[in-house]
């Protein structure tokens, strides 16, 4: 009886057992089709509308459905899209476009020029944030003389026009959609009608959308012909996603899975200077002026001599990227002064800038102030460290680097919402990292971080408080120059300026990482990313 | 009927709380390159230019008509948005108090037959084992052995990527992505419920009544099965009736790990972008859950324990 008791019971624990495995030995689900690409972004996007945010995840997923009225090649060269060509007229104030004229919406009705007037008056220059605040001020309208002629006419000659047009800074939105509702509820937020080469089939939310291609796109049918972007918030996950083959492709991959990635045979990696959140980005120690500590420019530039920049990119950056070598990214070739008098890595000259600005060092310890103006002797260097979590990595490395001249850098990792709120707002900080996407244009990323009028709660504004009137009018004079000689000159003065003022540290110019399945192939890293690719069974 | 104020002291503090938190949901929203006039405007449009207090009773009065007001960043009504992804959420925690239950009983049976034998210092070692693991380790640690070495699995999510699976193969497709995380869910709640169950029945065969069915001559089986247990589940029915609503912010965690849809993530994403609507919507949703399991689990008192009785 005893045995056959113990039999039951050891039948039934197993079958306990059995049940989570049960349902996992289920017959899989359909396998997806051969031209099918699954590509991993790594949040909800919340909704597909990019003309009335700049929030990356938005335009990462809805750019495919959508066209710009030009597009810009590797080099950041404007290239037809919606408009197949333009004159710039009135030495640079006025700016003509002619657009195509076989465009349809996804829902068959024909694209016009009264689209392009009304995205930008009653979309763009409300609620894209970057659009109405570089092109809003400068602009005087927007006007459809036809239905195949757009005008821009400014206040005095805008140079920068012809970066900001393309699917991520001005994506063009259906009028028949939006006419006459609240854009910032309307359903179309989540059913989107678009030009773009792939057209909106659903919204699974936090789990997966799926659109299919357009074949009547005006620039040819893409190949893909289902496109399914999955939400896998882990980028680590994303990683594993792309291994178990349930992904062909990543937006970006984690510096520590990229070399394991490299020797997988099953994988390929492209490099670009496109990042989700912008174009071109610099990765900035910025010094709060504000604070006694940084008045003096010794001690900005004795920081900037105990940083080693190298180091940055070897250990946190992973070797992607390069070391910044301007306040100008090397990409923006025609700005950037590549041959500056920046600070070499050199801790004796950054200690004796400290001993002069009268921080001395007893011993091997943090230094104290002796006779610094405003702070009373015997303080010690220590100072704070604001960066967003993901930007903490480059804290732990500063502080020890700082530690070589004594001084005390505490890391403090901040939440996006509360960083944005702490630096910029508050301004209670004394030195914080941001990354600075200097996109096509000086006058889209750099100015910003500038000029003294961007001095303003405003995320990723004027971080240093860095005010110069100098640098004030070279920017305006530099924004309203259409020749490219005229302009290269002006913000060689702004980058040579600014390095002798110091209010900032250019340590990195960051790079990102896409990967993608050797299975599917012509990919192209520009927002359309998938318009050109074509896969191929396993 | 205490129901309400709980559910209003709790909202109350939800929204001074997120008030109150440095950040502010127009800058996470609206990024960098905004300038100070378009951060106003879109204030004004969200009527957080408002007086706190104007604020809140605006709110207190949209609530009390089951309007829970529209998310900044989707632009859509907020019980909508969470309804949206609240199945995700109940599939996977019903799972996995399933899962929990049906392993914890029977292990706990097992370890109470013979307090202190060998079979009992296996399983308490097992369960605690288990339960001092963190949940995103053993999640991640899950996915690398049995999804994507052993290849048994899918790694993540609710659903194949790009399946066209509809009825029976959709059922299937689900249930192979959501074995994994139900597991690793239940995990943490197997290692309460099995030391509830054995330290339950170890106290209740002390018992008189035990020793008189003993004593008439009750097979052991029936007097584990049938004098014993009913009441040493008591202090476990409880449990369960109280993880339940808090299994839900477990499974954030599990949510995230297996890239689960649920409520969980929208919750961590709110709160990044401060997403004031949707958070006191999830608070509301969740306190209200935890509510209700709490009444389910005292009518369920009654119904097994005749000494409880309601008037």
């Amino acid at each position: 009886m005893l045995r056959a008791r113990r039999r039951r019971q050891i039948r039934y624990s197993l079958l306990v057992a059995l049940v989570p495995f049960a349902l996992a030995c289920a017959p899989e689900g359909a396998k997806r089709g051969e031209q099918t690409l699954v590509a991993a972004i790594g949040g909800d996007p919340g909704h597909l509308n990019p003309a009335i945010t700049t929030n990356g995840g938005v335009h990462t997923a809805a750019a495919l459905l959508y066209n710009g009225l030009l597009t810009l090649d590797e080099d950041l060269q404007p290239l037809p899209e919606l408009a197949e060509r333009w004159e710039v007229e009135d030495g640079g104030a006025r700016y003509r476009f002619h657009l195509r004229r076989d465009v349809r919406w996804h829902d068959g009705r024909p694209f016009t020029a009264a689209d392009v007037k009304f995205t930008f008056d009653s979309l763009l220059l409300r609620f894209h944030a970057r659009t109405r605040a570089s092109l809003g001020p400068a602009l005087t309208s927007v006007d459809a003389p036809d239905d195949s002629t757009i005008v821009f006419r400014f206040r005095q000659p805008y140079a920068p026009l012809l970066q900001q047009l393309d699917v991520v800074e001005a994506p063009i939105l259906p009028r028949h959609v939006f006419a006459g509702s609240d854009p910032l509820r309307n359903p179309a937020n989540t059913a989107p009608v678009g030009t773009g080469p792939f057209r909106f089939v659903s919204y699974r939310p936090d789990d997966e959308i799926r659109y299919a291609a357009n074949l009547d796109y005006f620039q040819g049918a893409p190949q893909i012909q289902d496109l399914v972007l999955r939400v896998i918030p882990d980028p680590g996950m994303q990683v594993i996603a792309l291994e178990a083959g349930e992904v062909d492709w990543l937006f970006a991959v984690p510096g520590p899975d990229r070399e394991r990635l490299q020797g997988d045979p099953a994988v390929v990696l492209l490099q670009t200077t496109v990042n989700p959140g912008g174009s071109n980005c610099v990765t900035t120690l910025g010094f709060n002026l504000d604070r006694r500590w940084f008045r003096d420019v010794r001690v900005r530039r004795a920081i900037a001599h105990a940083v080693n920049r190298p180091q940055f990119l070897e250990r946190v950056l992973f070797g992607e990227g390069r070391v910044a070598t301007a306040p100008i990214s090397s990409r923006i070739a025609f700005a950037h002064a590549g041959d500056l008098a920046t600070p070499e890595f050199d801790t004796a000259r950054a200690s004796q800038l400290l001993e002069s600005a009268g921080w001395r060092r007893i011993g091997n310890d943090v230094r104290e102030a002796r006779g610094v103006p405003g702070i009373e002797n015997g303080t010690p260097f220590v100072v704070g460290f604001a960066a967003l979590p993901s930007q903490a990595k480059f804290g732990d490395l500063l502080r020890a680097q700082l530690r070589d001249v004594g001084i005390d850098l505490r890391v403090h990792p901040l939440e996006p919402a509360v960083f944005a709120h702490t630096v910029f707002t508050a301004r209670d900080f004394d030195t914080a990292i941001a990354s600075y996407c200097n996109g096509t244009d000086p006058e889209i990323g750099v100015r910003r971080t500038l000029v003294s009028s961007s001095i303003a709660p405003v995320p990723f504004s004027n971080m240093a408080g860095y005010s110069n009137p100098i640098v004030d009018s070279l920017f305006d004079r530099a924004g309203a120059a259409i020749d490219l000689g005229d302009r290269r000159s002006l913000y060689r003065e702004i980058q040579e300026i600014a390095v002798r003022d110091q209010p900032y540290v250019w340590l990195v110019e960051t790079l990102a990482t896409r990967a993608h399945t050797v299975r599917c192939s012509g990919f192209g890293t520009s927002a359309h990313f998938a318009a050109t690719a074509r896969c191929t069974r396993e | 009927m205490q129901l309400v104020p709980t559910v209003a002291g709790i909202v109350l503090v939800g929204f001074l709380l997120i008030h109150l938190a440095p950040g502010d949901p127009v800058l996470a929203l609206a990024g960098e390159h905004g300038d100070a006039q378009y951060y106003s405007f879109m204030r004004q449009r969200f009527g957080l230019d408002e007086p706190l207090p104007q604020q809140l009773a605006t709110y207190f009065r949209r609530v009390a008509v089951g309007d829970l007001g529209f998310s900044y960043v989707h632009g859509r009504a907020t019980l909508q948005v969470i309804m949206e992804r609240a199945p995700a959420t109940l599939l996977l925690t019903g799972t996995a108090l399933v899962f929990a239950v049906l392993f914890a009983i029977p292990l706990g049976i097992l370890a109470a037959r013979r307090p202190h034998g060998a079979r009992d210092i296996g399983i308490s070692a097992l369960a605690l084992g288990f339960y001092s693991a963190p949940i995103f380790w053993l999640g991640q640690l899950s996915i690398l052995v049995i999804a994507l070495h052993l290849g048994l699995l899918p790694v993540h999510g609710m659903t194949s990527p790009g399946s066209a699976a509809a009825g029976m193969s959709h059922v299937s497709d689900v249930m192979r992505h959501l074995a994994l995380p139900a597991l690793v869910l239940a995990s943490h709640e197997i290692t309460v419920l099995v030391r509830l169950t054995r330290s339950g029945l170890i106290d209740e065969l002390t018992r008189d009544h035990i020793r008189t069915a003993r004593a008439k001559g009750v097979r052991e089986r029936l007097v584990m099965l049938h004098h014993a247990l009913p009441r040493a589940l008591l202090p476990v029915l409880t449990v369960v009736g109280n993880r339940a609503g808090h299994m839900l912010a477990g499974a954030a965690i599990v949510e995230i790990v297996f890239g689960w849809p649920g409520m969980g993530r929208l919750l961590l994403t709110s709160l990044q972008t401060r997403d004031a609507p949707i958070l006191l919507g999830l608070f509301f949703v969740v306190s209200f859950t935890v509510i209700l399991f709490n009444l389910v689990t005292d009518l369920l008192y009654a119904a097994i324990d005749p000494r409880v009785r309601f008037r």
